[in-house]
């Protein structure tokens, strides 16, 4: 798919948002993906979705293609579109909430998404992944274990990955009690409205609650302490995605 | 072929009486020749006596090192009870610790009143990681988790007396600077500046020990790409970085400490990552940041440093004078 072919012709903001085909159980598999997808709709940005090229610039997904300028990065490509779309979610925050917002996010992205991975790719061994996407991408088909492999030294080398099992599902257990308590009763993280960071926490617990099958969390989400957040990712699911089943593969007909 | 091996020596031992004049010259040639003339001879027996005794001089000194590790075990082992030992790298020049993790844990003990002593001789744990700790014979590793294990311990709850939101929101804050923010400083230190601080804040990477600050680079490198953050571009990153402490620095506003009056294990991890700019990221944009749009951040490390670090200057290396 040509991104130069897709530029608006009276000039306006087009925008190509490529990642990796749909999955069984939720829209995207990936958190980042779902992240920048529920924002576009968020902020009400036209978007036409890609899903024959999604590894874009610096090998990462998603990314979006803007007036033909290629940029990688969920939250770079998020960044870059409220500025050009003028779209601020959070205006309405003091300094001080935005700042809890951003501690918040980054410790959904570069802490729960790591226990998210470990989980998904190393202790059930990908194994998961046929069951969350029929159409899965060539490498995770044919060459999964060296998936595996690359991800077990992606997570030595962030750290997550010299921990016991146990030690990292505590703690994976430890930030999503943090998100209920600090959730509370709330309709949204940061109150009654949703902003960037709800895009973000949505896309990380979509995928620990509907696409990790068997993981030890269930039970907490369902009927214990964590169920909160499952009416939490429900709410954010039926405001922003009606369409939810239709953009499953296969889609759902209920 | 002989006589031009022959114009060689003597070109060679031409120079050799041009730097070398006297008559000790002469000597000096005799002494060439003959071990010139061993060398032909006896290449073999050389080659493999010079083969034994680096074998034997590996083998001995592995021994001297399980020697010397069975004795510190012992040492620790026999610690008087519930006095941890805390094992980091050796003091640096302006702050107790390069590393942010174990000034953080250091100043916990200290927060806590936990008694404690410093073993600079292994700083690494079995798992290669540091700061570790042992504590009656056992060794923990990971900052985080000693901390957690200690208050356990000892019964030392600083967040008791926040709320379940307050204590969320630490949390969320403590990851972001040791999740995220630390690998801007990680990539500013080791790859940007390709590790040139270390001399200046470190006496273990003076000369000729420094030689080993390209291979801790590459290793650092590597390590970053693999988080992800090492594959943006420099300016994204210091951008992020820079995100992070306007977010530090909005959160903590006119407080003492991060989460009120009294200072909790937040402001220890907080404590041990922002030492590290006001004090070893000389020349950074953070540093920058610091002394000019956020003030509050250096005061904080200024009000932590002075509450629980009395002996600062007595903990650097060298001792100040």
């Amino acid at each position: 798919m040509a991104a130069a072919a897709l530029e608006g012709k009276d000039g306006s903001n087009v925008v190509i948002l490529h990642q990796l085909k749909r999955g069984k159980l939720t829209p995207c598999i990936s958190p980042f993906a779902l992240k920048l997808e529920t924002y576009l709709r968020i902020a009400g940005i036209a978007y036409q979705n890609d899903f024959d090229e999604p590894m874009g610039p610096k090998g990462k997904t998603p990314w979006i293609t803007l007036n033909g300028k290629k940029v990688g990065d969920s939250q770079l490509c998020l960044e870059l579109l409220s500025e050009t779309f003028h779209k601020d979610l959070s205006h309405h925050l003091s300094i001080e909430d935005k700042a809890v917002a951003r501690a918040f996010q980054i410790m959904a992205e570069d802490h729960l998404y790591w226990v998210m991975l470990v989980w998904r790719w190393i202790y059930n061994g990908g194994s998961s992944l046929p069951l969350i996407q029929t159409d899965l991408h060539f490498a995770v088909r044919y060459l999964r274990p060296i998936v595996v492999s690359r991800v077990k030294s992606q997570v030595s080398a962030q750290g997550m990955g010299h921990h016991s099992q146990s030690e990292v599902m505590e703690m994976g257990l430890k930030d999503l009690r943090a998100i209920s308590n600090f959730l509370g009763t709330k309709s949204f993280l940061m109150g009654d409205q949703p902003i960037e960071v709800d895009c973000a926490m949505f896309g990380i617990l979509a995928q620990i609650l509907w696409n990790s099958l068997g993981c030890p969390y269930e039970p907490h989400f369902t009927a214990g302490e964590l169920i909160n957040l499952k009416g939490y990712c429900e709410r954010m699911k039926r405001t922003f995605w009606p369409d939810w089943n239709q953009c499953l593969i296969p889609p759902l007909v209920r | 072929m002989a006589s031009q091996s022959k114009r060689a020596w003597q070109s060679k031992h031409c120079l050799l009486r041009h730097f070398c004049p006297c008559k000790s010259a002469g000597m000096l040639e005799q002494a060439i020749e003959s071990l010139t003339a061993i060398w032909k001879n006896e290449r073999g027996l050389i080659v493999a006596s010079a083969g034994v005794a680096a074998s034997l001089y590996f083998l001995a000194s592995k021994i001297y090192a399980v020697r010397e590790k069975s004795q510190l075990r012992k040492k620790w082992n026999s610690a008087p009870k519930d006095v941890v030992i805390l094992h980091q790298l050796p003091r640096g020049k302006f702050t107790p610790s390069i590393s942010p993790f174990p000034l953080k844990l250091e100043t916990y003990l200290r927060m806590a009143g936990i008694r404690y002593e410093n073993d600079f001789t292994e700083p690494k744990s079995l798992e290669n990681k540091t700061p570790w700790i042992t504590l009656n014979g056992e060794d923990v590793a990971d900052s985080q988790i000693c901390l957690e294990l200690l208050a356990d311990k000892f019964q030392k709850d600083f967040s008791c007396h926040l709320s379940p939101e307050e204590k969320a929101t630490a949390r969320a804050f403590q990851i972001m600077a040791e999740d995220h923010f630390y690998w801007t400083g990680v990539l500013w230190r080791w790859v940007y500046t390709k590790g040139k601080t270390l001399r200046q804040i470190h006496a273990t990477f003076a000369p000729p020990l420094s030689l080993k600050i390209p291979l801790v680079c590459r290793r650092m490198k590597s390590q970053a790409i693999g988080q992800g953050l090492g594959r943006h571009a420099e300016k994204d990153v210091i951008e992020m970085g820079i995100k992070d402490l306007r977010a530090m620095s909005h959160y903590l506003g006119n407080k003492s400490y991060f989460m009120g009056e009294e200072p909790t294990e937040l402001d220890c991890a907080m404590f041990g990552m922002l030492a590290q700019l006001v004090w070893n990221m000389p020349g950074s944009p953070f540093e920058r940041l610091l002394n000019s749009e956020l003030p509050n951040l250096k005061r904080f490390c200024e009000r932590m440093k002075d509450r629980f670090w009395s002996d600062w200057d007595q903990c650097l290396l060298p001792v100040p004078l």
